[in-house]
């Protein structure tokens, strides 16, 4: 590959991006005063001090419903090209095989059922 | 007053002076800086009343460059105390001062971001008795409130503190006086 006026254009073009995006920052770095302020460097801006720490643990109650709307969803979304297809298919062999996708799936549903999701409980207390 | 300002916690004024200090060079950096303040939108009581006026159009501080009120400290570099401070807002006022990079300017604006005000008499426990006792303050805009011109008038004390002239005409006032 040889050189061409394209690839210079190009080379020159990202350094002067480059430049012209690094020019204000260290113009900034050398021509500013810096204040080293205590509060300087606090997480918030509205003139009250942070509360608490930022890594809490928090209820991931619908966690579950996530998961509840994959196990239906994907039913719906992998059965409307078997629908499209079923028609034309021979023979009872597909109809066990669907049978059984179905079946998989429906655990899904069933384990959620035992673990007593769609009892709607009340995960907060107050 | 002094007895009772030691609990008040004051501002860090801390700042590095530039890596290139080079006279000429910050001088034109001044006037540029002087001529678009930013201020921060930071009213404490009636006298931010004003400083709203003077956004407006009737005084239009976008003639003078100092139109572009941030919300945050992090982008401003004017902090314009307009209004009472009391000993409970202390600390915030404090802590937004100390949350502005430098360069960073105050103004007191108001009898009571100078000295209290009318709020302030003999034995009161809750306002700060002047805002310079908490942060240092660069103009003072007397006055209850000032007039929004008084706030223009601050803007240009404090132009003329960076760049060592006055870049308005004067007032006829000033002018007879």
């Amino acid at each position: 590959m040889d050189f061409s006026w394209l690839n210079l254009a190009i080379i020159v073009f990202l350094a002067a991006g480059t430049l012209l995006g690094a020019m204000p920052l260290i113009g900034a770095t050398l021509l500013a005063p810096k204040s080293r302020a205590r509060d300087l460097r606090l997480p918030y801006e509205c003139g009250i001090t942070p509360h608490g720490p930022a890594r809490v643990r928090f209820g991931i109650n619908y966690y579950f419903y996530a998961l509840l709307f994959l196990a239906f969803d994907v039913d719906v979304l992998y059965l409307f090209p078997v629908a499209a297809f079923y028609p034309h298919s021979p023979g009872w062999a597909v109809f066990w095989e669907l049978m059984i996708f179905i079946g998989i799936l429906a655990l899904a549903v069933v384990y959620f059922w035992r673990k007593g999701v769609f009892m709607w409980p009340r995960k907060v207390t107050f | 007053m002094a007895a009772k300002s030691d609990l008040l916690i004051k501002a860090d004024p801390s700042i590095d002076p530039p890596i290139l200090n080079i006279k000429p060079v910050q001088q034109i950096l001044d006037l540029c800086r002087s001529m678009s303040f930013w201020p921060m939108t930071f009213g404490l009581a009636c006298c931010a009343i004003e400083m709203m006026a003077v956004g407006m159009a009737r005084f239009d501080i976008a003639r003078f460059g100092a139109e572009a009120f941030r919300p945050s400290p992090r982008q401003s570099d004017l902090l314009i105390v307009a209004g009472t401070v009391s000993r409970k807002m202390a600390p915030a006022v404090v802590r937004l001062y100390e949350q502005m990079p430098a360069p960073k300017w105050v103004m007191a604006l108001g009898n009571c971001a100078i000295s209290g005000g009318p709020f302030y008499f003999e034995g009161q426990y809750g306002i700060v008795a002047g805002v310079d006792q908490i942060i240092p303050v660069d103009v003072y805009v007397p006055g209850c409130p000032p007039r929004p011109e008084g706030l223009l008038e601050g803007i240009f004390e404090l132009q003329k503190k960076l760049t060592g002239r006055r870049w308005w005409p004067e007032s006829r006032e000033d002018k007879t006086a």
